[in-house]
């Protein structure tokens, strides 16, 4: 018995390391294949790292109107999602504390870091923050239904919520992606990451005008460690629905186990997939522009509807 | 042993059920669109899996004839229809968006109920002995006939309306081949020649409708123009 706690807890920390330390790759693998792709030059992709870690090294102005949840709310941000990333599976199909929640803690657990920084938006009574928190509801809103029916049928597939089942589940059966049911279901999974993670259909992660952030104004207060933390969280949040999705629904090379060799071959089939995904998303956000922010409803409206079609095809096929 | 899945009914089967349900997709993404020229280009893609359908089933079933309806289809509701429709939105200058009468996530929602039913109605016509498509083809036929219809009465302008007609007649191609595995083919080519035709004179209609009355709407129509 105590020998599986050894495990787990060895499981958990390789599990902490990679989603630490890989979150921040994949944001520049984004950021350098849309720049390549628009013919710039783009940052080298290890840019976000030497980012935080400046940002790291650097003082803070914290408003004089902030109370305490302005300074808790990095700190909770970057747990939640920790915590999050732990629950799904990522190399392995056992995820490293799948026993204490399946997919809806990973969702209310990135909800409930979503809720800190609308609060610590709201806090410092700045107009913009104000404006960034109130949109980020909305399109959470919205988008959480859409998410909930695709993450549903998925869990009837395999019987449980529990994302260890539904892996397990993903893993046995090979031809399982072409039922039309899981095709509706990762697609409105997929319309549903890109507003999550504020990409650009939905929201522009490297605009400068306020007036159009949504992500960014929320966060527009924050300075030096705090904000290293908060956008640290932002691309492990990332890294974590990212996983979800291509784990869900394309288990290929997912380990049954975390030892050995075979964890070698997990964690190089995890970023090719990341890698091939991040093409995917690179492809939405350079041939898009972005929405305005009205017309945003219309879009998880279709992710919705895909959502529903997806859980009420599945029993009826 | 490379091609035995290609033999294999029942991949056939799940392909055909794949890409039923893409164009189901479609027929929402359709109803979510603003812009003419894209709505066009969904048709066009639309029909182009249409006509794999048919090339699949024809495949599978070892059925030669249905491999011309799948390229008459091909080549009238992919490439002929397209292609006239794309010149008469260039000819007519149309650059506003399409303005729906019930705004875009509920007629989205709406789509979704559409299907529901289009389901609930195929379930009734399902029989698990008798040989033949299953009931998911009936159903995505069905719903694109229902939100192809839905289309036409939720939109103002004329040339929109063609096109949700259009699709319409693809949810009845749909039905057919899935069921009968092809009516016979003099049948199939005067529909589609129907179609062609069709869309040319209701294309000539709409460019007509829109030199006498300035605009595409067809409310206008209610009054007279000596």
């Amino acid at each position: 018995m105590s020998g599986q706690i050894v495990t787990r807890i060895v499981e958990s920390f390789a599990q902490l390391f990679l989603l630490v330390a890989l979150a921040p790759l994949v944001t520049g693998v984004i950021r350098t294949l849309k720049a390549r792709l628009q013919t710039r030059r783009g940052p080298s992709i290890f840019q976000p790292y030497r980012d935080l870690y400046k940002l790291f090294r650097k003082g803070m102005v914290i408003p004089e109107t902030a109370s305490w949840i302005f300074a808790a709310t990095p700190w909770i941000a970057f747990f939640s999602t920790i915590l999050a990333g732990l629950m799904i599976p990522m190399v392995a199909a056992d995820a490293p504390l799948g026993l204490f929640g399946g997919v809806l803690a990973v969702i209310y657990l990135l909800g409930l870091g979503r809720f800190f920084l609308a609060l610590s938006g709201l806090d410092t009574g700045s107009s913009f923050g104000g404006i960034g928190s109130s949109r980020e509801m909305t399109i959470s809103a919205l988008a959480e239904p859409a998410m909930m029916l695709a993450i549903f049928t998925v869990a009837i597939g395999a019987g449980s919520t529990g994302l260890t089942e539904i892996a397990g589940a993903a893993i046995g059966q090979t031809w399982r992606f072409l039922a039309p049911a899981q095709m509706f279901a990762f697609a409105a999974l997929a319309l549903v990451l890109i507003a999550e993670t504020g990409r650009i259909p939905v929201d522009n992660p490297a605009t400068h005008l306020e007036l159009t952030m949504i992500h960014e104004a929320m966060i527009l207060e924050y300075s030096g460690p705090y904000l290293a933390l908060v956008e640290w969280a932002a691309s492990i949040k990332q890294l974590v629905l990212m996983t979800l999705l291509i784990n869900c629904f394309w288990p290929v090379g997912l380990q049954p186990l975390w030892f050995g060799f075979g964890a070698l071959i997990g964690i190089v089939w995890l970023l090719a997939k990341l890698l091939l995904l991040s093409c995917a998303i690179v492809l939405i956000e350079t041939v898009n522009a972005k929405m305005r922010l009205f017309r945003v409803p219309e879009l998880l409206a279709v992710a919705f509807t895909l959502g529903s079609l997806a859980l009420v095809s599945t029993f009826l096929f | 042993m490379l091609m035995k899945p290609f033999l294999d009914m029942q991949f056939g089967e799940r392909i055909i059920t794949l890409m039923a349900a893409l164009v189901l997709v479609l027929q929402i993404a359709v109803v979510a669109q603003r812009w003419i020229v894209t709505h066009i280009r969904i048709f066009a893609i639309q029909s182009f899996l249409l006509a794999m359908i048919a090339a699949t089933i024809a495949w599978f079933n070892h059925a030669p004839h249905i491999y011309i309806a799948a390229g008459m289809t091909l080549v009238v509701k992919v490439i002929l229809v397209p292609i006239f429709l794309e010149r008469l939105v260039v000819r007519m200058e149309i650059r506003e968006e399409i303005k729906p009468i019930i705004n875009v996530p509920l007629s989205v929602m709406i789509s979704g109920g559409l299907t529901l039913l289009g389901y609930v109605v195929a379930e009734s016509f399902f029989k698990p002995d008798e040989p033949g498509l299953g009931h998911n083809e009936l159903a995505v036929a069905i719903s694109l006939f229902l939100i192809g219809f839905f289309t036409m009465i939720n939109r103002r302008k004329a040339l929109t309306q063609v096109l949700a007609l259009l699709s319409l007649e693809n949810g009845l191609f749909l039905a057919a081949i899935s069921l009968t595995y092809g009516m016979p083919l003099i049948v199939e080519l005067g529909i589609l020649f129907d179609v062609l035709v069709a869309a040319m004179v209701l294309g000539i209609l709409v460019y007509r409708i829109r030199e006498t009355f300035e605009s595409m709407d067809v409310s206008l129509l209610r009054r007279l123009r000596g």
